[in-house]
C-alpha cells in the first residue's frame, strides 16, 4: 500500500537519498534539493511504501502567475511500472487545478519515449525543444505544456444592501457588476431591510446583464453558480437564492450556496492569483467586524472574535449622525477628521482593557464608543460650548481604528502568520489604512488589501469562493437550502 | 424533439410563490407538469426543486422552456420575491420572454366561470390583519377575468362594509393558474409586460430621529 502525502523536513534526508540512487551523477545536490523543497513556490509529494521512500514529484507554481512547471518525477527502481508515476502526475495536476494554474509545463529527456508516451496520455503537448539540454550526452529536452480548463463560475451576492454578480475563470477575474441601494438608504440612517430586497428584485436582472457583457460570455457557457445563503439579512439573501436556483435549473449547472465572509477573504485570490495561507483576516463593514485565523480557505477558517454589538461601519453611521454628517458615516468621517487632532479627545477602546482579555481578547465592541461621543456632544451643546467636529471625528476615528488594528496584530503575533488581509467597506477608511498599512511594516507582517470593488460586498468574491469548491473537486450544495442570517464562518459551504 | 409539447404553440414553464411554492409546465392548456410544497415559509429552500420537479414531470429540460410566467403578487413580500427571482433569472439564462401575471387575476379566472352575479372579489391574506383584494366582472372571450378597479389591501371590516354582499373567492394561487392564464393572455395578445412586485405598501419604515443619551 503506497501512501502519498506532502513532503516534510523530516523526509528530506531519504528525498536526497533517493534522489542520488535514481539520477546518479545528475542527481541535484543535497542543497539545491533542500533549497527548492523549501522554496515558497513549490509543493512536493512523497510516495512511502511504509516507511521507505519509493518517489516523489516537485511542483512549482509562483503566485499569480496561473502557471505551474513540474520540476520533477521520480519513482524508485523497484516501483517502476507500478503505475505509481502516473499516480504521482495526476495528484500534481490535481494540485495544480486547485492552485489555479491555466497551464502546466514540464522537460523531459527527447530520448525517454516511455515518459513522453505517458505525459501525453496525460494531455501535454511539445511546444519546444532545448537542444543538447542534457549534459554530457547532447541529449535534446523537450518543453511540454498541458492546458488546464478552469471552471467558469458566476455569483450571486445578495446578503446586504448590494446587488452584486461577478463572474470569474479559476482565479481570473473576469468581471464584477455591482447595484447599490445606498442612496435610498440613506434617508433612514442605515440598511433597512424591506428596502434592500425590493431593490435587489429589481437591480437582478441588469446586474447579471452587466457581468455577462463585460466577461464576454452567455449564461450557458457558465460551468457552475455560487450564491451568498448567509450570513445576511434572510429577505436580501432569498432574492439571491431564488434568482441562483432558477438560473441552475435553466442551464442545468450545479449549485454552490457559500459563506460570505469566507468569500470575503477568498477576494484575495482573484488579486494575487492565490490565496496565501496561514492568514489573519480582518473584515470590516456596516454589517461585520470579524477577526478570522484562515488556516485552510476551504476546510479550517476560525472566528478568532467579533463584535458583540454594532459593527464598526454602523459606528461610523452612528457618529456621523450625532454629528449632524450625512450617511454612509465612513466617508464623511474621514473627510471631518482631515485637519483633526486625533488626539484631542481620548475616547474608549472597547475591550482592550486587561480584565477583557481572558473572555473577549480578539471580540470588538463600539457601542460604548458611540455613547461616548454622544455624551461628550450633548455636553458641549448643553453647556453652550461649540464642539471641534474635525477633533471629534478624527479622535473617534482613531479609537475606531486603533483597536481594529492592535487585535489584528495582535492575532498575527500569538498566531505566528505574517500575513494580514483587510476585508469589507471599512477598507475604504483612510486612517484604517494608514495605520495598517504603518504597524504592519513595523512588526514584519504583510498586508494584503485587495482593490475597493473587491473589498466591499461583491459577487465576484462569492464566484471565487465557488470557483475554489469546484476546483478542490467538492460536491454542490444541491437545491434545497435556503437562507441562514448568522451562519457561522466555519460552515464555508451549505450542503 | 421536444417530448412533452404538443403542436407548436409555446412552452410555458410558470411559477408562484405567493402561498406555498409551485411551479408549472404549460402547453395548450393542458398541465404537463405540476409540482407544489405547501410550507409557508420554504420559498427558498423549495423553489428549485418544484421548477425541476415540474420540468421532470413534463419531460423537458430547461433548454426547451419557451417563455416563463411569474407571479408578481399581491402576497407575502418575502416569498413572492423568491419565486420572481427565479422566473426573472430563468428567463434571463434561456433569453426568451418573461410574462408577469397578478396573482388575484390568476385565481379569478380560474374560478370565474362558476357566478352569474355581475361583480365578484378575489381575496388573499396581506397580513397585518388586511387583505389583499381585486374586484371582478366576468370573463372576456378568451376565459380571462375582467377586473375592475386598482388592487386594493383592505382591513375586514372596510372589506366587509364595502363589499360584504359580493361573492368571494379566496382560494390562493398556484402556477397551473398563472401558466394558463399567461398562455391565454398571450394568444389574445394581451401584454404581460409590467414585471414589478406587487407589494401594495410603501416598506414599513421612517426616517429615524436623533435620540439623546444622557439624562
Amino acid at each position: 500500500m503506497i501512501d502519498i502525502r506532502f513532503a516534510i523536513p523530516a523526509d528530506y534526508d531519504a528525498l536526497v537519498k533517493l534522489e542520488k540512487e535514481i539520477f546518479e551523477d545528475q542527481a541535484w545536490s543535497a542543497s539545491t534539493m533542500v533549497a527548492d523543497l523549501e522554496a515558497l513556490h513549490t509543493d512536493y509529494l512523497v510516495a512511502f511504501n511504509g516507511s521507505e521512500l519509493v518517489g516523489y514529484a516537485g511542483l512549482a507554481s509562483p503566485a499569480g502567475s496561473f502557471q505551474a512547471d513540474i520540476n520533477t518525477i521520480a519513482v524508485s527502481k523497484p516501483q517502476r511500472k507500478s503505475g505509481l508515476g502516473s499516480e504521482l502526475m495526476q495528484r500534481l495536476i490535481e494540485l495544480a487545478t486547485r492552485g489555479g494554474a491555466e497551464e502546466m509545463f514540464l522537460d523531459v529527456r527527447a530520448d525517454n519515449l516511455g515518459a513522453i508516451e505517458l505525459y501525453k496520455k496525460f494531455g501535454f503537448e511539445q511546444i519546444d525543444t532545448r537542444k543538447a539540454y542534457y549534459q554530457p550526452e547532447r541529449v535534446d529536452a523537450l518543453v511540454m505544456r498541458k492546458a488546464i480548463d478552469q471552471p467558469l463560475v458566476l455569483g450571486i451576492e445578495t446578503s446586504c444592501d448590494e446587488t452584486g454578480v461577478g463572474i470569474v475563470k479559476g482565479n481570473r477575474l473576469l468581471s464584477n457588476a455591482l447595484n447599490s441601494s445606498m442612496e435610498i438608504h440613506a434617508r433612514y440612517g442605515g440598511v433597512v431591510p424591506e428596502v434592500a430586497a425590493r431593490a435587489h428584485l429589481e437591480a437582478l436582472q441588469p446586474t447579471i446583464d452587466t457581468a455577462l457583457s463585460e466577461a464576454g460570455i452567455k449564461l450557458e457557457d457558465i460551468d457552475a453558480i455560487a450564491v451568498t445563503n448567509g450570513p445576511g439579512l434572510a429577505g436580501a439573501l432569498m432574492v439571491g437564492i431564488g434568482a441562483a436556483k432558477g438560473l441552475a435549473a435553466a442551464i442545468e449547472k450545479p449549485l454552490y450556496a457559500v459563506n460570505h465572509l469566507v468569500g470575503h477573504v477568498g477576494a484575495d485570490i482573484l488579486e494575487r492569483g492565490s490565496l496565501q495561507t496561514p492568514s489573519i483576516a480582518l473584515l470590516v463593514s456596516g454589517g461585520h467586524t470579524s477577526l478570522l485565523l484562515v488556516n485552510d480557505l476551504l476546510d479550517n477558517v476560525e472566528l478568532l472574535g467579533e463584535t458583540i454589538d454594532d459593527a464598526a461601519g454602523e459606528a461610523f453611521d452612528k457618529v456621523a449622525r450625532i454629528l449632524g454628517l450625512p450617511y454612509p458615516g465612513g466617508p464623511e468621517i474621514d473627510k471631518a477628521a482631515l485637519g483633526g487632532n486625533p488626539d484631542a479627545i481620548r475616547f474608549p477602546r472597547g475591550l482592550s482593557l486587561p480584565k477583557d482579555m481572558a473572555e473577549h481578547k480578539y471580540d470588538f465592541s463600539f457601542s460604548g464608543l458611540k455613547t461616548a461621543v454622544a455624551r461628550y456632544v450633548e455636553k458641549a451643546e448643553d453647556n453652550g460650548e461649540e464642539i471641534n467636529v474635525s477633533d471629534v471625528a478624527a479622535s473617534f476615528r482613531e479609537a475606531v481604528v486603533d483597536v481594529l488594528v492592535t487585535k489584528a496584530l495582535k492575532a498575527c503575533e500569538e498566531y505566528g502568520v505574517p500575513r494580514l488581509i483587510l476585508g469589507g467597506g471599512v477598507t475604504a477608511n483612510a486612517r484604517l489604512r494608514e495605520l495598517a498599512t504603518q504597524k504592519c511594516s513595523q512588526a514584519g507582517i504583510e498586508l494584503r488589501i485587495p482593490r475597493f470593488s473587491l473589498c466591499t460586498d461583491n459577487g465576484a468574491m462569492i464566484a471565487s469562493l465557488g470557483a475554489q469548491l469546484v476546483m478542490a473537486g467538492r460536491e454542490p450544495s444541491g437545491n434545497r437550502f435556503g437562507a441562514e442570517s448568522t451562519m457561522e464562518v466555519s460552515k464555508v459551504q451549505s450542503l | 424533439m421536444v417530448s412533452g409539447k404538443k403542436g407548436s404553440w409555446t412552452l410555458i414553464l410558470a411559477i408562484d410563490t405567493t402561498s406555498g411554492s409551485s411551479a408549472a409546465v404549460v402547453n395548450l392548456g393542458e398541465v404537463l407538469g405540476f409540482s407544489v410544497f405547501d410550507d409557508p415559509f420554504g420559498h427558498a429552500e423549495n423553489i428549485g426543486q418544484a421548477i425541476e420537479s415540474a420540468m421532470s414531470e413534463a419531460k423537458v429540460t430547461g433548454s426547451e422552456i419557451e417563455a416563463v410566467a411569474i407571479s408578481r403578487g399581491p402576497a407575502s413580500y418575502t416569498g413572492l420575491r423568491v419565486g420572481m427571482a427565479a422566473g426573472l433569472a430563468f428567463a434571463t439564462a434561456r433569453e426568451i420572454p418573461l410574462l408577469g401575471v397578478v396573482s388575484l387575476d390568476a385565481v379569478a379566472s380560474v374560478h370565474g366561470a362558476g357566478f352569474t352575479e355581475e361583480n365578484w372579489l378575489v381575496t388573499s391574506d396581506a397580513k397585518r390583519g388586511e387583505q389583499f383584494v381585486g374586484i371582478y366582472s366576468g370573463l372576456n372571450d378568451v376565459g380571462l377575468a375582467i377586473r375592475e378597479e386598482q388592487l386594493q389591501v383592505m382591513k375586514p371590516e372596510d372589506l366587509e362594509n364595502a363589499f360584504g354582499s359580493l361573492p368571494r373567492i379566496s382560494e390562493p394561487c398556484d402556477a397551473r393558474a398563472v401558466g394558463v392564464y399567461a398562455e391565454k393572455a398571450a394568444a389574445a395578445g394581451i401584454k404581460l409586460d409590467d414585471l414589478s412586485a406587487l407589494y401594495l405598501r410603501s416598506p414599513d419604515v421612517t426616517p429615524s430621529s436623533k435620540k439623546r443619551v444622557s439624562g
